[in-house]
């Protein structure tokens, strides 16, 4: 391996993410976490964004972008493996950034590994933490591993750019402010750069996730102490009352009596919503780390010796099918009178 | 036989014994303690006070007041019963050995693990495991049942093939007696022919005899390799008539199980996953265990072959933690498919020796045909238990006792015609007390009711159950 | 056709244990499976397998001596031969040093038209390797597949993605990474297991796969673990128990609404 001139990479890149022409908020989660280390180095943070049209650049400066960097073409519109690696290596090969982190979103996980790969650097995957040593300045990158069960910090000593990814929610969007100012620069290339062999065929939403569980801020999600498929209804119906999302299990998904779309947790999904209601669930250490940085966690559960009380803001020992339908009528009492 | 009343005097007194906290006497908290899992109203009745002591004194005095004031005393484990042993029917004090839940010893030299009644079967099987060593007690309901309640059971389970039933694993028992007294018989000793065989009189006993309190297992050297096998056959009676062969060829498995189609439908419902072969008219499950790896290979592709030249679909092999814990949940989810299909059943314990099971099989297709009723088998091909459980579905009340009369009627005529029995594992209970009585001779019965009366003159432990109230 | 199965050998998820002094992972040899997404990838390429006759299917691992019993496992499940990465050369390796021997692997093997390895492994969860294989192979990567269909000169898939679901074409060669609604894991059978003895399964090292030392191990490995510790767990919790009266349920509206959360 040659050895690389580590003084020559400077400032903080971040990959935005858009959908439909439309920057999505987990790009400004991005943007804390990038804020923040670029902060820490006194360097300049900028955003890439890659598609056709975007609509709203400028909120990415209001939202504590210096730069943005908006590679511009058709081939773009929609997430391709190789396209999309081919644009973001340009620009790090362009911009020579020393950090560069994404969203641990199917993106994110996709595209940064192929740009590890092409430029043979380290990545870090599914980062809950990312600060900067004060003595190297290194990027220290802190992840769970092993079924959650330990969190193990990284780092990347010999090369450049230091990647990861972070995990979606696990930092609040950054504020807009419209008086910040900042750069739009729109990059084209030759389109030679994005032809592939893969092609797009569509995008399909799902319906069985009324509100998707990622963006939602409030999440009702039961374990196996709902007893039954039939049970689990008591669950779905308290988020449909808030409309909320509905979370699962691990063992619930398993057992059937929901999809895996809505399965929380180390092998499921991350969330951190406003309220986090934990039904009839134990709190295993694989589902708390997909749910613990939720502002406020209640939980209801027979066992007082539960795991979940732990992380809970609001714990009621008992039986969720004498507390839920309580709970459900106490709530559309609310709705009646607001 | 006449019983008194809980008076709050009694609670009070209960209180005393016990502290305030672990004395339930209002209805919400008490419900879960009406009740069993055998799944009909009939085999309910909501417990006049349920207490849970801590230790076999605070026991002991719950029993002398009971026997004073003649109430009822029904010993209680997880609940987890299915012939309404724990039920207290009669009314009365439920005594729920719930906190009496810790492993005392585990003695790694003399292969002992001392325990109280309310820790899980689980609990015990992990623990020994943990340290190389093998709780052979194994009843399907193992991650949520308490090992006091396997005693009362004698419970039988999915290893009894190789390593017996429950009673073959006690060698020690501390027991309240029904006058109060906490005598222990038996412990650590491997041999021991003192006296009477108490402990093998107290296990099965299904609580009419007294209180176990502190239990010494036996445990075993944790065999290290473990196979199992899944083999689907195209239908139930060649799939049993295997059976015979495979207990013949010089091996003993572990594990001998086989599911009906019906049963196979259920367990995938259940799941919700696609099982192999699930069009199949059984599945044989058959597990092998042993010291050495190339031994237990050996054995399966004996057997495996054997069932291959004798009709067998295919033969799959599992032989690690992913595989295994696939088939077994199949097997395992047994009364938890079967109720989610039909809330209410009526699963049924027979037994029969082992080379009348394709007989009693084909009696329980005929019984369901006649009666236009759906009968999932399934259970323990090695040892002749069978689980046949009949479903009320859309039937009403009324039809529904009709139904299980009629066929519990016929179906115990056929049992008993084969040389078999009522209940190879769930025990007597409250549920079948009355055809055990029907079935057994006079004689037999008059030797059950002198020991009743000699330990328990009141008739106040968990009165009802095993024989009918006089 | 050619297709390869990439295999992990983990710790049954029971048999994770940390050591609660040094925070040191307690790793008990003997319950070792395969990882349950590979599973998935074997049992998928099995199906393609059995639905065409021109089929050769190889399982590769990367792991210590121990993981020939995995690669055993996949023959005995359906793949037709095995290959074994392993050696003190590969200990340590990150995921980019992970890839880079994979990848050299299947190249050896020659051409291939499909890869398919589970999303992630439940031990390391990175979910990286994959997708730096391709790209050390120069061939298209699908993530995150739900179905897969295999067409006249290439696939289509599915891809669960946020919020819904992707459906794109992709020509071979390709190397897809598959999550748990791929299909039902399946079991080795009787005459698999009997074949598995027979198989051979070869062992290579840094030689075999032409891949200087530097470049695996540790040494190839772009990242380093700093340090590693236990998480950390703790709110204040306001505990109510359910009593069945309203008033627990009263108290908690109480909370969320002085909260706003509601």
């Amino acid at each position: 391996m040659s050895a690389i001139d580590i003084s020559s990479y400077k400032g903080v890149l971040v990959l935005g993410e858009q959908r439909e022409g439309k920057v999505r908020s987990v790009t400004f989660e991005l943007l804390t976490r990038g804020r923040a280390l670029a902060d820490a180095l006194g360097c300049q943070l900028s955003c890439v964004l890659l598609g056709d049209q975007i609509a709203n650049l400028e909120e990415v400066i209001h939202r504590g972008a210096d730069k943005v960097f908006f590679v511009q073409n058709p081939a773009l519109k929609n997430f391709l493996p190789r396209p999309y690696r081919n644009a973001i290596c340009q620009v790090i090969n362009e911009e020579k950034p020393e950090i560069v982190v994404a969203a641990a979103t199917t993106t994110g996980r996709t595209v940064m590994p192929l740009v590890a790969a092409q430029i043979n650097t380290g990545l870090t995957a599914d980062c809950t933490e990312l600060t900067i040593d004060p003595e190297t300045r290194l990027l220290l990158q802190t992840r769970p591993a092993i079924g959650g069960n330990i969190m193990a910090t990284i780092k990347t000593p010999n090369h450049r750019p230091q990647m990861a990814t972070v995990r979606p929610k696990s930092a609040k969007p950054a504020p807009a402010d419209p008086s910040r100012t900042g750069e739009i620069i729109i990059k084209e290339y030759d389109g030679a750069l994005f032809i592939t062999p893969e092609k797009f065929l569509e995008y399909i939403k799902d319906t069985t996730q009324e509100v998707s569980i990622e963006d939602a801020d409030i999440i009702v999600s039961g374990g196996k102490g709902m007893k039954s498929a039939e049970g689990f209804k008591l669950v779905e119906e308290l988020a449909r009352l808030l409309g909320a999302g509905v979370g699962a299990t691990r063992d619930v998904v398993e057992l059937g009596w929901t999809t895996y779309p809505h399965q929380i947790g180390l092998s499921g999904k991350t969330v951190s919503p406003k309220l986090y209601i934990a039904l009839g669930l134990s709190g295993k250490i694989q589902h708390m780390a997909g749910m613990q940085t939720s502002d406020i966690i209640v939980a209801v559960n027979k066992d007082p010796e539960a795991q979940i009380f732990k992380v809970a803001d609001f714990g009621i020992v008992g039986d969720v099918f004498e507390v839920v339908p309580m709970l459900i009528e106490a709530i559309k009492k609310i709705k009646a009178t607001a | 036989m006449q019983f008194n009343k809980v008076t709050d005097q009694i609670v009070e007194e209960l209180k005393a014994i016990v502290g305030q906290a672990n004395v339930l006497y209002d209805e919400e908290k008490m419900e879960m303690y009406s009740r069993d899992e055998v799944s009909d109203k009939l085999w309910e009745k909501m417990p006049e006070v349920v207490v849970k002591p801590e230790t076999a004194e605070q026991v002991s005095q719950i029993v002398k007041l009971a026997n004073r004031e003649l109430i009822p005393i029904v010993p209680r484990g997880a609940g987890t019963g299915l012939a309404a042993g724990a039920v207290p029917l009669n009314g009365g004090i439920v005594v729920s050995m719930e906190k009496m839940n810790k492993i005392l010893e585990l003695d790694t030299e003399n292969l002992f693990m001392v325990v109280q009644p309310g820790v899980t079967t689980g609990e015990v099987q992990k623990t020994a495991k943990a340290n190389g060593l093998l709780y052979a007690g194994d009843p399907c309901s193992a991650d949520s049942s308490f090992i006091g309640g396997n005693v009362a059971t004698n419970a039988g389970g999915n290893k009894a093939v190789k390593y017996g039933v429950t009673s073959r694993h006690i060698y020690g028992l501390e027991i309240v007696m029904p006058n109060g007294d906490i005598v222990t018989f038996g412990g650590k000793n491997v041999k021991d022919v003192t006296g009477y065989d108490i402990i093998h009189l107290m296990v099965g006993s299904e609580g009419t005899l007294g209180i176990v309190t502190k239990i010494w297992l036996k445990l075993m050297p944790l065999p290290k390799y473990v196979a199992d096998l899944l083999i689907p056959f195209a239908d139930m009676q060649t799939a049993i008539k295997v059976v015979p062969k495979i207990m013949t060829a010089g091996i003993i498995p572990t594990c001998l199980e086989f599911m009906d189609s019906l049963s196979i439908k259920s367990a995938e419902m259940y799941l919700n996953k696609k099982l192999p072969y699930s069009d199949a008219g059984a599945y044989i499950i058959c597990e092998i265990d042993g010291t050495s790896e190339t031994q237990v290979q050996d054995d399966y592709e004996t057997i495996g072959k054997l069932c291959l030249e004798n009709g067998a679909l295919e033969v799959f092999v599992a032989d690690n933690m992913s595989t295994q814990e696939r088939i077994w949940k199949a097997r395992k989810c047994y009364a938890e498919a079967i109720r989610m299909i039909s809330p209410v059943y009526c699963m049924e314990d027979i037994v029969v020796p082992v080379s009348n099971i394709p007989k009693c099989l084909e009696a329980i297709e005929r019984i369901a045909k006649k009666y236009n009723c759906k009968i999932p088998s399934c259970g323990h091909a090695g040892d002749g238990n069978i689980h046949a459980t009949v479903m009320r579905e859309g039937r009403s009340e009324e039809e529904w006792h009709e139904l299980k009369d009629n066929v519990l009627g016929e179906l115990y005529e056929e049992v008993y015609a084969l040389g078999g029995n009522l209940s190879g594992e769930h025990g007597i209970g409250a549920k079948r007390a009355e055809a055990m009585n029907k079935h057994m001779t006079d004689a037999q019965l008059s030797v059950l009711r002198a020991i009743k009366k000699a330990l328990d003159p009141n008739g106040i432990m968990n009165p009802g159950k095993v024989l009918v109230l006089e | 056709m050619n297709i390869v199965v990439l295999i992990k050998q983990v710790p049954g998820t029971d048999n994770v244990k940390m050591d609660p002094e040094t925070g040191v992972m307690i790793r008990s040899g003997k319950d070792t499976i395969i990882n349950p997404l590979d599973e998935n990838a074997l049992a998928e390429a099995v199906r393609i397998k059995n639905s065409r006759d021109d089929v050769k299917l190889t399982a590769i691992s990367m792991g210590p001596e121990s993981a020939m019993k995995a690669l055993k496992e996949a023959v005995a499940m359906g793949a037709d031969a095995g290959v074994l990465l392993s050696g003190r050369a590969f200990a340590g390796s990150d995921t980019i040093a992970t890839a880079k021997a994979l990848a050299a692997a299947i190249k050896k093997l020659g051409p291939v038209d499909l890869v398919i390895c589970g999303e992630r492994a439940t031990d390391g969860e990175t979910g990286q390797t994959g997708a730096m294989i391709a790209n050390n192979l120069d061939i298209p990567v699908q993530t995150y597949v739900s179905a897969l269909e295999v067409k006249e000169d290439g696939v289509v898939v599915k891809r669960t993605v946020e919020g819904g679901f992707e459906r794109v074409e992709v020509p071979f060669p390709v190397l897809v990474t598959v999550n748990k609604d791929i299909n039902e894991p399946g079991f080795p059978t009787l005459n698999g297991k009997l074949r598995a003895k027979q198989v051979t399964i070869p062992v290579w090292g840094p030689e075999e796969l032409g891949v200087d030392k530097s470049e695996l191990g540790l040494g190839g490995s772009p990242t380093r673990v700093v340090k590693v510790f236990s998480p950390k767990l703790s709110r204040d919790t306001i505990m109510k128990k359910a009593d069945g009266s309203t008033k627990p349920v009263d108290e908690l509206i109480k909370f969320l609404t002085e909260k706003e959360a509601l």
